[in-house]
């Protein structure tokens, strides 16, 4: 049985700004059940990180609410959402574990507990042999695998995911694909994922939001009808293709509007 | 012992080898330089009482950092995370910290006398700017996407500030404290030259009056110990704080 767990009803936000409001989101609302993997694409400036925002508790709807297993968001919840964006923002002076451990040390978790499930999503991040690195020493992808882990560490049920692979080259990007979908199949968590890149989000997901702009609001839901375990072959599939071309036309009318 | 550490010894020693030299050659005048001897039969006749000074200026310089340095960074990390005060509030403190402290000396004397208070006052304020200032520059450039994260993974504003905030803006707030000291010392040694009864500063000014040139050398390598122990200290301080930010390259 599955069941909803991220619920967005009639969400938008107004910013306010010198040359007076400006309608970032319109009344978007759609719902994720429980253990999908929904992408969110658009063009640039459509309100994507807004939407993150509004659904991690850092930003106050102007109208319409964020529930998240029925309950509405008005400030962070680490324990039910885990967080990433496109800068890992690990802590300099902080090793690998103890970056990890960092939001169990925020709430005051045992810390031989903390330090024992740190290590364990290290491993699980196939990081296991550099716990005790600092960001310095990692490179860019094994500094996001460290975000991944501490996305995790306090075992929410959802992953929310800002571009989190957009500063790292192609290879790598794709190869922290495979290791997303993996833990995701590990784990059973719900995430939702943006991304500029399309063959990234149809790879990843299970449904693509494409989003429109001025104001941001959902133009069209693609579901991804393509089995599990995905391939490298798929991406050369008709469907593949066709919704890939479906989604572009998408993007360039929003952003040529 | 490093090599950048033997260097400075041997130099050290090649500036003692050098003074012997030239005091014994009598190749400048005694009352400019005095010989080695000299700094001894003043430290054998009036010992006793350089060590009383040194304490009194030692203990004017503790408490002016205990006072300066938490006012310093309380006021810079408070006007570096109020975003819509903080280019002002750094606008203020920069053109305060223009103004010369040394011309408000006299009012300090005329409020706090002329004991050790006015130079703990003076000090205060010389090293307070520094700090303030480099402490609001570095937590108003610590990148917003910390905060962000921070919040997000249920961070307190408290938290948010201490664990986070003020720990990145970290090494901006040291070189701050490494102004700022240098200025506390420099200003209350500087103010017991001026208007005291005593401390390392008070001796120098007052035998050189006498013409007590070995009294004065000894005053004046006192005060530079002084200013080295603490210089020191700091460096240790500093060092502790920036392991991290070293290690980048031993992968
Ligand atoms: N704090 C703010 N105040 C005013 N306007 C804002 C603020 N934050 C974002 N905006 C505006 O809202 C719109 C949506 O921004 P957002 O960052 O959500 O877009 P995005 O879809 O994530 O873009 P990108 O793909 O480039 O990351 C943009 O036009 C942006 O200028
Ligand atoms: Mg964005």
């Amino acid at each position: 049985m599955s069941s909803e767990v991220i619920r967005v009803e009639n969400l938008s936000k107004v910013y306010s700004t010198r040359e007076g409001d400006f309608h970032a989101l319109d009344k978007l609302s759609f719902a994720i059940e429980e253990g999908g993997f929904v992408s969110i694409v658009g063009p640039s400036g459509c309100g994507k990180s807004t939407l993150l925002q509004l659904l991690t508790g850092l930003l106050e709807p102007t109208s319409g609410q964020v529930l998240i297993d029925g309950i509405e968001v008005r400030k962070p919840l680490p324990e039910k959402t885990g967080v990433m964006f496109q800068d890992a923002t690990l802590l300099p002076w902080l090793t690998a574990e103890e970056n990890v451990a960092f939001p169990l040390s925020l709430c005051g978790t045992d810390k031989k507990e903390s330090q024992r499930r740190a290590r364990d999503l290290l491993k699980l991040v196939g990081l296991g042999d550099f716990i005790n690195h600092r960001p310095a020493e990692l490179s860019g992808g094994m500094r996001q695998r460290v975000a991944i882990a501490r996305g995790l560490v306090r075992d929410p049920r959802i992953l929310l995911m800002d571009e989190p692979f957009a500063a790292l080259d192609e290879q790598t990007r794709f190869k922290m694909g495979e290791e997303l979908l993996w833990i995701w199949q590990e784990t059973r968590k719900t995430i939702l994922f943006i991304t500029h890149g399309l063959t990234e989000a149809i790879y990843l997901s299970d449904t693509v939001l494409v989003m429109g702009t001025k104001p941001g609001r959902i133009i069209e839901v693609i579901p991804v009808d393509l089995p599990r375990p995905r391939t490298f072959e798929m991406i050369s599939s008709e469907f593949f293709g066709k919704a890939r071309n479906r989604i572009w036309k998408l993007i360039q009318e929003e952003a040529e509007a | 012992m490093s090599k950048p550490s033997l260097i400075r010894y041997a130099i050290l020693l090649a500036l003692i080898a050098l003074w012997f030299l030239v005091t014994a050659m009598e190749w400048v005048k005694p009352i400019q330089l005095p010989p080695p001897a000299g700094l001894w039969a003043a430290w054998q006749a009036d010992g006793s009482r350089f060590l009383d000074a040194f304490a009194l200026t030692a203990a004017e310089i503790a408490v002016a950092i205990l006072i300066a340095w938490p006012l310093g960074i309380g006021v810079g990390a408070v006007f570096g995370s109020l975003r819509a005060v903080s280019a002002v509030a750094s606008a203020i403190l920069g053109s305060l910290f223009a103004v010369p402290a040394i011309i408000l000396y006299p009012l300090f004397i005329a409020w706090v006398g002329m004991g050790p208070e006015s130079k703990v006052l003076f000090g205060v304020i010389a090293g307070f700017f520094p700090i303030a200032l480099n402490t609001l520059s570095g937590v108003r450039q610590v990148d917003e996407s910390y905060v962000t994260m921070a919040r997000a993974m249920g961070a307190s504003r408290l938290q948010v500030f201490y664990r986070v905030v003020l720990r990145l803006a970290l090494p901006s707030v040291i070189s701050g404290l490494r102004i700022g000291t240098a200025l506390i010392m420099i200003s209350v040694v500087v103010s017991e030259m001026l208007a005291s009864f005593g401390g390392l500063g008070y001796m120098i000014a007052y035998h050189r009056t006498m013409f007590d040139t070995g009294h004065v050398y000894l005053g004046i390598l006192m005060a530079l110990l002084t200013v080295l122990t603490v210089n020191w200290l700091l460096s240790m301080l500093e060092s502790h704080f920036s392991k991290w930010q070293e290690r980048g390259a031993d992968l």
